[in-house]
């Protein structure tokens, strides 16, 4: 019986200063050319999982390491990082903190030139690459002024210049709409057919994900609770972990009519500096009691149309009328924190009101994390600190911005429903790729097309 | 021309300005390397011309109260406790501080040439030494607009929070947490380098081509002027 390419045995780590063990005792094997779907609840060690296969977990990040990984018979303690590159290739989360360079043609050549290849190879390679993420249009152009989705093709580019045999994806499609993540996605799975590379996914959006694997493995609090073929996976999944198959239902319809409008935008156009419009003639009518979600493509201006809803972009063209006071979680909130411990960060817009601020923090279920700075607690508890702090103000206009980016279909489902309970009191605007999160909690969908037109109401 | 022949003219000014003691060969320099500034997008200048401008006016604001030299007093102020003293401004401390609010805007006007006008990337690949500092001195240059970008996003999140930020002391409440910010950043985008081969050894050979005329010109010029600034000038 062959090798397999790559194997953890009885692989347990804790990060330094951890309490927990980040991964506990998990051993698996993986084969060439196979898709294997890795998921979890938010802190279950999935990325964790994807930095020891990539050696980074302990090298980079130190902790304790017990067990062993190898990787195309490489061990990961003893080889360093770099020197698994041409064998394992990693895409992280975030596309915008992994870029090296200023254009495209430098940042996907990075990782051939740090194998040591000719310049003839090396160039092969860019252009290869990016012909097979469909972005060898991308080559002269400047990183900064690529899309959230041209980012994560040039990303992806420059793991596959490396022709890793080992490709790691975290999460690749958390900032992508839904069209580029079925392509993204679909990629993934030509990748791994046609070139024969082991490609480990992880992603908090399962639905097309499980429909194109071969494999899925569940972590829970760092063990590996299931590693099973796709549709053995998907029943024990339906059993014993319903909300990440369970079909998403269309929001109830709420009772009774929606209440006054709290926000009216009318015939709102806007453009960037550089002259590109991004909406043109838009209008939306936000009332109390209704959940709307904004939907489109990445560029589509559903953020900019989200702020300047809430009088956070200056006003080009049309007419904006907010009758009380609006609130908006940024995309990425858990980045903009400022203070040092999670309370006063919630107590910040309330006038360092402490107990209002306790109360809020024990309905996002942080009650027990109110003295841990911010930035000490996990991804998705930052995310939810603020949420906490944006919903202290008690808005009459509530605007969130793609909130359940990173967020694992649990706690998706906890916060729909606390967007539902508290619809009532305000009226809510909700910016998301997820539309299988929107059509459950939304009262009704509006879809912006690539200018900005609403196409469906 | 190629980046590596531009960063030598940029470094010779440096070592001009740090060396010349005469205010016109600084003002000249000074002058030639804001006409070049001018021609980098004004949207990306205009932050950089900004902080040249406070800070050149700062020092020349503050350099003849806190200095102590010259006999020809312009105006007597009164005496301070503690290792500031007497408060005066005479004609030579006015000189001295106008030579030193030149030697900053010239230093800080290469550093925005260095930024906005050079192509970093073909930098880093040109360079036969040291490229390791390269490479990090041109990613924390990167950082400037992604800190900018970054405080943007901080006052916006702010403001959806009903929280305003206004003026000097609320905006220096964004400092640390800024800091925090970027040192996440540079700690995902350390990972990602590493897990694409950076730090193995036998990288890449680099494709020597010959320097051109031009080029060959401005490495003379930029030897003439270190030369000649630490001799003359």
């Amino acid at each position: 019986m062959n090798a397999p390419l790559a194997s953890a045995r009885r692989l347990s780590f804790a990060y330094p200063g951890g309490e927990l063990p980040a991964l506990s005792d998990v051993s698996l094997e993986l084969e060439p050319g196979e898709l294997a779907l890795v998921l979890g609840r938010s802190g279950s060690g999935k990325s964790t999982l994807l930095r020891a296969l990539a050696g980074l977990v302990p090298h980079f990040h130190g902790g304790r390491f017990s067990g062993s990984v190898a990787v195309a018979g490489l061990d990961t303690r003893s080889t360093a990082p770099a020197e698994l590159a041409g064998t394992v290739a990693t895409l992280f989360q975030d596309p915008e903190d992994q870029i090296v360079f200023e254009r495209v043609a430098s940042e996907v050549s990075f990782g051939p030139e740090n194998l040591g290849l000719r310049p003839t190879e090396v160039a092969r390679r860019v252009a290869s690459s990016l012909a097979a993420v469909g972005a060898a249009h991308l080559l002269g152009r400047s990183t900064r002024d690529l899309s959230g989705g041209e980012l994560q093709r040039v990303c992806l580019a420059s793991a596959l210049a490396l022709e890793p045999q080992l490709l790691l994806l975290d999460e690749p499609t958390s900032q992508l709409d839904p069209e580029c993540a079925e392509a993204f996605l679909g990629l993934a799975r030509e990748l791994a057919r046609e070139r024969g590379i082991a490609v480990v996914l992880s992603e908090q959006r399962p639905t097309l994900p499980l429909e194109i694997c071969d494999r899925v493995l569940f972590l829970e609090r760092g063990r590996l609770l299931l590693d099973a073929p796709r549709d053995k996976a998907i029943a024990w999944l339906e059993e014993n972990e319903p909300s990440f198959v369970d079909p998403i239902e269309a929001a109830p319809a709420h009772d009774g009519e929606p209440g006054a409008t709290i926000c009216e935008l009318e015939g709102i156009g806007y453009a960037y500096r550089s002259g590109t419009s991004v909406l043109e003639n838009v209008s939306l009518e936000l009332r109390r009691g209704e959940i709307v979600a904004l939907a489109g493509p990445n560029g589509s201006g559903k953020t900019t149309l989200a702020k300047l809803a809430c009088g956070l972009l200056e006003l080009q063209e049309g007419r904006v009328v907010l009758r009380g006071r609006a609130g908006y979680l940024s995309q990425d909130p858990g980045r903009y924190v400022v203070c040092e411990r999670a309370v006063d960060e919630v107590a910040l817009g309330i006038d360092g009101d402490l107990p209002r601020a306790r109360r809020w923090l024990a309905e996002l279920g942080l009650g027990e994390r109110e003295r841990r700075h911010p930035r000490d607690l996990s991804s998705g508890e930052r995310e939810r600190l603020g949420l906490a702090a944006v919903l202290a103000t008690e808005p009459d206009l509530l605007v969130l911005d793609e909130p359940t980016r990173g967020v694992d279909p649990e706690r998706k489902r906890e916060l729909g429903e606390m967007l539902r309970a508290g619809s009532p009191g305000r009226a809510t605007l909700l910016v998301s790729h997820d539309l299988a999160f929107a059509r459950s909690v939304a009262d009704r969908v509006v879809s912006l097309a690539e200018v900005g037109v609403p196409v469906g109401v | 021309m190629r980046p590596s022949a531009a960063l030598a003219l940029l470094g010779a000014c440096v070592v001009a300005a740090l060396v010349a003691t005469h205010p016109l060969t600084l003002a000249v320099l000074a002058a030639v390397l804001l006409v070049l500034l001018l021609r980098a997008p004004w949207r990306r200048a205009r932050l950089f011309l900004l902080g040249i401008a406070v800070s050149s006016f700062g020092l020349f604001l503050i350099f003849p109260l806190t200095a102590h030299e010259g006999s020809h007093p312009l105006w007597n102020g009164p005496i301070l406790p503690g290792p500031i003293g007497s408060i005066d401004v005479t004609r030579e401390e006015l000189a001295t501080g106008a030579v030193q609010t030149l030697r900053l805007a010239t230093v800080a006007l290469a550093f925005a040439l260095w930024a906005l006008m050079l192509d970093h990337d073909r930098l880093v690949r040109e360079i036969r030494f040291a490229r390791r500092s390269v490479l990090t001195v041109a990613l924390a240059t990167r950082l400037i607009p992604t800190l900018e970008r970054d405080a943007a996003g901080f006052v916006e999140a702010l403001r959806g929070r009903g929280v305003v930020v206004e003026g000097l002391r609320g905006r220096s409440r964004l400092l640390a947490p800024l800091v925090a910010s970027s040192l996440e950043r540079a700690l995902t985008l350390a990972e990602s380098m590493e897990a694409r081969g950076y730090g193995r050894p036998g990288r890449a050979p680099v494709e020597r081509l010959p320097f051109s005329q031009r080029e060959r010109a401005a490495l003379a010029c930029s030897l003439l002027l270190v030369v000649s600034s630490l001799l003359w000038l």
